[in-house]
């Protein structure tokens, strides 16, 4: 072990007396996650508040639809339901003109919506006698809104659900002579009641933020950066190492640590753990100036940590396996630059995959920063906690795992 | 007991689809104390049997112990007792001398105090105790050698692996790491096992020689022994001009009682675009002969361009043993 730590240290050495890895870990890391927290700012929430309009023909026109609205305002703050939330400076585009079932359908198909939910007649009739009730959505075909449009819906439907359950389960136990009717009512009551002082947990609205607004500029833009460009430049750091390798074996240090008493496993440890830490510092650098900037991690800094150190882990272990592979130093930069060109903005580090159509999204999570971007965005955007990202932080120590068997089995040391 | 013993050795890689041979079958063991060097030409197989004796390569099979250590089995501990001075530069070049020796002597279990005393005794021993805060990108490529001798030494190993260490050094700076390499034997008691493809090296420092060809090794002993095998043959190099030597001239020399071989080589003329001839002839009383054997060789018309007259020495053993020139 104290090997190991002496080999670590002198790779940390070595690295740090590059001038250029300072300049990447310190300067461009940091200035790239500015640069992009403020495009991807914008890109998200237009320069200012989040607007996702959704148009709502309420048919129904009863105090309970009334309050099926208002579960939706709260479950997300973004949306802005027309014509009912319509301003002065006219919010929803209707230029005066009433809303009714044709209009709606040619704004969604020309997407100055982006979803349409009709409440029909007798919805409220029908819950109150035990009957089943139905919302209609219709989305738009723009990929990344309506996503959250349906979680809001899915959450005001819950919660009316909750209440109506509660009250016919009180119908169903109440000894006979009882008012019911009485009785349920009450029950839909309390039940209201107590769901509002103990929201749903499907909850699209940003824990971080005023309950009255949407994703802040800074949590839209530098959410989405900061932990981009952090696992971009985290790959610029470690991917190096491919080189380093070949050109120890080419100078021969790497032979001559093998002939001394340091066994393989402590050598390759050492390098693992010093790619490792400088791979953690880099997250470090990234993720302190989005603390700075105003970015919230979430709740859980535990979780935090699992995803950031099992994405380093997982690449320092791709590239110990590629470095098996290459042949020349020239030939393991090239690769590096290219693997971290590829894999960053097809995981998603230069902008959300929630814009990018399925097919691609799906493709991406062929990169491992997909995976790592997937936590992160459980515990930035949905203050998620060490159980929601344990299936990223499995697949990416999984991957980790399948890399240091191949490296191990294929590297040479002479 | 041996501080190195090596029995069998074998290592075959397989290239091409081909199975080829690096070493085949190797045995020789290296005394306390005592300076061993292993002769061959380039791609002999030295500097193979010098990785599986060191553990960085795995033999196919044989086996090979320091200190009664294996190398396969106890690597640690046989690591502990050798120290490596490999052919290359295994220095970091961004690190200062002292850096580096530092970094290597911890990788043998040094620290603190003790370490620092014994990089101060080494680079005393190297002479580089007033560059022993330089970079090694500054140093001569001599300076760098004595760096990559003393990293192998830090740690006083009772034996001390040498591959071609004089390898692109100037006349001085060989001049100087062969000294060491004798301090190392007469002031350190250590053991050194040396490998070289320069005849003359081996002949000055070896208490004893192996000489490898195509992976096996063909003779072992000492210098004296090893010359004894070739008897009081002296050996003429006759260089001429042109690259045709009549055959007449050929037989003529053959016949001659006191002649025992001789061999044509064709080579590059130092110095000149043209091709030359050399005869090499073994003969017992090479200066008696020589006025004679000139005779013969301009009476059949071949100018003559120089004459050498070399006593027997590690090259004729090696002539003599395999048919070829050692530096071929």
């Amino acid at each position: 072990m104290k090997r190991t730590l002496t080999i670590a240290a002198h790779e940390l050495r070595l690295i740090f007396m590059d001038r250029g890895t300072l300049i990447n870990l310190f300067l461009i890391s940091v200035v790239m996650t500015i640069v992009v927290g403020f495009a991807t700012g914008a890109l998200s929430t237009g320069g200012g508040s989040p607007v996702v309009r959704v148009d709502v023909l309420d048919q129904d026109e009863s105090a309970l639809s009334a309050q099926f609205l208002d579960y939706l305002r709260e479950a997300n703050a973004s949306l802005v339901l027309c014509p009912m939330d319509n301003d002065a400076g006219d919010i929803c585009n209707l230029d005066d003109e009433p809303l009714d079932t044709q209009q709606a359908r040619r704004r969604l198909e020309n997407q100055t919506t982006l979803g349409l939910l009709i409440i029909p007649e007798g919805f409220s009739e029908d819950l109150f006698n035990g009957e089943d009730a139905s919302v209609i959505f219709r989305a738009s075909a723009d990929a990344s809104a309506p996503t959250f449009i349906q979680q809001a819906v899915e959450t005001a439907v819950q919660r009316i659900n909750g209440a109506f359950i509660a009250a016919r389960t009180s119908d169903d136990i109440a000894p006979s002579g009882v008012g019911t009717d009485a009785l349920s009512a009450a029950v839909y009551e309390r039940a209201q009641e107590t769901w509002s002082q103990e929201p749903v947990q499907i909850n699209l609205v940003q824990t971080n933020t005023d309950e009255d607004e949407g994703p802040s500029f800074t949590q839209a833009g530098f959410g989405q950066s900061v932990p981009g460009m952090g696992s971009m430049y985290v790959m610029f750091v470690i991917f190096p190492v491919i080189g380093t390798l070949i050109r120890e074996r080419e100078n021969w240090t790497l032979q001559r640590l093998v002939v001394s008493p340091a066994s393989k496993a402590e050598i390759m440890g050492g390098k693992v753990l010093a790619r490792f830490v400088l791979g953690m510092i880099q997250y470090t650098v990234v993720f302190v100036v989005g603390l700075i900037i105003g970015v919230n991690y979430g709740s859980s800094p535990l979780a935090l940590a699992l995803v950031m150190a099992s994405f380093v882990l997982c690449i320092t272990a791709l590239a110990l396996a590629l470095a098996t592979f290459m042949k020349t130093e020239a030939q393991a930069d090239g690769v590096a630059l290219l693997l971290t060109l590829t894999l960053a903005p097809l995981g998603g580090a230069w902008w959300p995959l929630e814009i990018v159509p399925e097919f691609m999204r799906q493709v991406g999570h062929i990169s491992p920063l997909a995976w790592a971007m997937d936590g992160y965005t459980d515990l930035i955007f949905f203050n998620g906690g060490v159980m929601d990202v344990l299936p990223e932080v499995a697949v990416l120590m999984g991957a980790a795992l399948v890399f240091f068997v191949i490296g191990a089995i294929r590297f040479r040391y002479d | 007991m041996p501080v190195l013993q090596a029995d069998s050795l074998v290592k075959v890689y397989a290239r091409n689809g081909e199975q080829l041979r690096a070493v085949d079958g190797i045995s020789f063991h290296v005394d306390e104390g005592e300076i061993f060097s292993l002769l061959g030409p380039n791609g002999a197989g030295k500097s193979t049997t010098i990785g599986m004796i060191s553990g960085l390569i795995a033999p196919t099979e044989g086996t090979a112990t320091i200190g009664g250590h294996s190398i396969t089995a106890e690597p640690v501990h046989a690591k502990e007792l050798m120290g490596v001075v490999p052919q290359e530069i295994a220095l970091y070049p961004n690190l200062t001398a002292r850096q580096n020796l530092a970094f290597f002597g911890r990788m043998y279990g040094m620290g603190g105090a003790g370490l620092d005393k014994r990089i101060d005794e080494v680079l005393e021993f190297i002479d580089l105790v007033d560059r022993q805060n330089d970079r090694i990108d500054t140093f001569s490529g001599g300076m760098k050698r004595r760096v990559n001798i003393g990293v192998g030494l830090l740690h006083k190993p009772k034996l001390v692996y040498m591959d071609e260490p004089t390898v692109g050094v100037d006349p001085q700076s060989r001049r100087r790491i062969l000294d060491t390499v004798l301090r190392l034997r007469d002031e350190y008691k250590m053991a050194v096992l040396y490998t070289t493809h320069l005849m003359e090296e081996s002949q000055e420092i070896s208490d004893r020689v192996g000489i490898i060809d195509n992976g096996r090794l063909i003779a072992v002993g000492t210098v004296e022994a090893l010359i004894q095998q070739v008897g009081e043959e002296d050996r003429l190099v006759i260089q001429v001009d042109g690259d045709e030597v009549p055959s007449s001239l050929v037989e003529m020399i053959k016949q001659r009682e006191d002649v025992s071989d001789l061999r044509i080589e064709h080579r590059e003329v130092e110095g000149s675009l043209t091709k030359g001839t050399q005869l090499i002839v073994l003969v017992r009383g090479g200066r008696r002969a020589l006025p004679a054997l000139l005779q013969l060789v301009d009476d059949a018309g071949v100018t003559v361009s120089s004459v050498e007259v070399r006593e027997p020495d590690l090259e004729a053993v090696f002539l003599h043993l395999t048919g070829k020139a050692l530096r071929d």
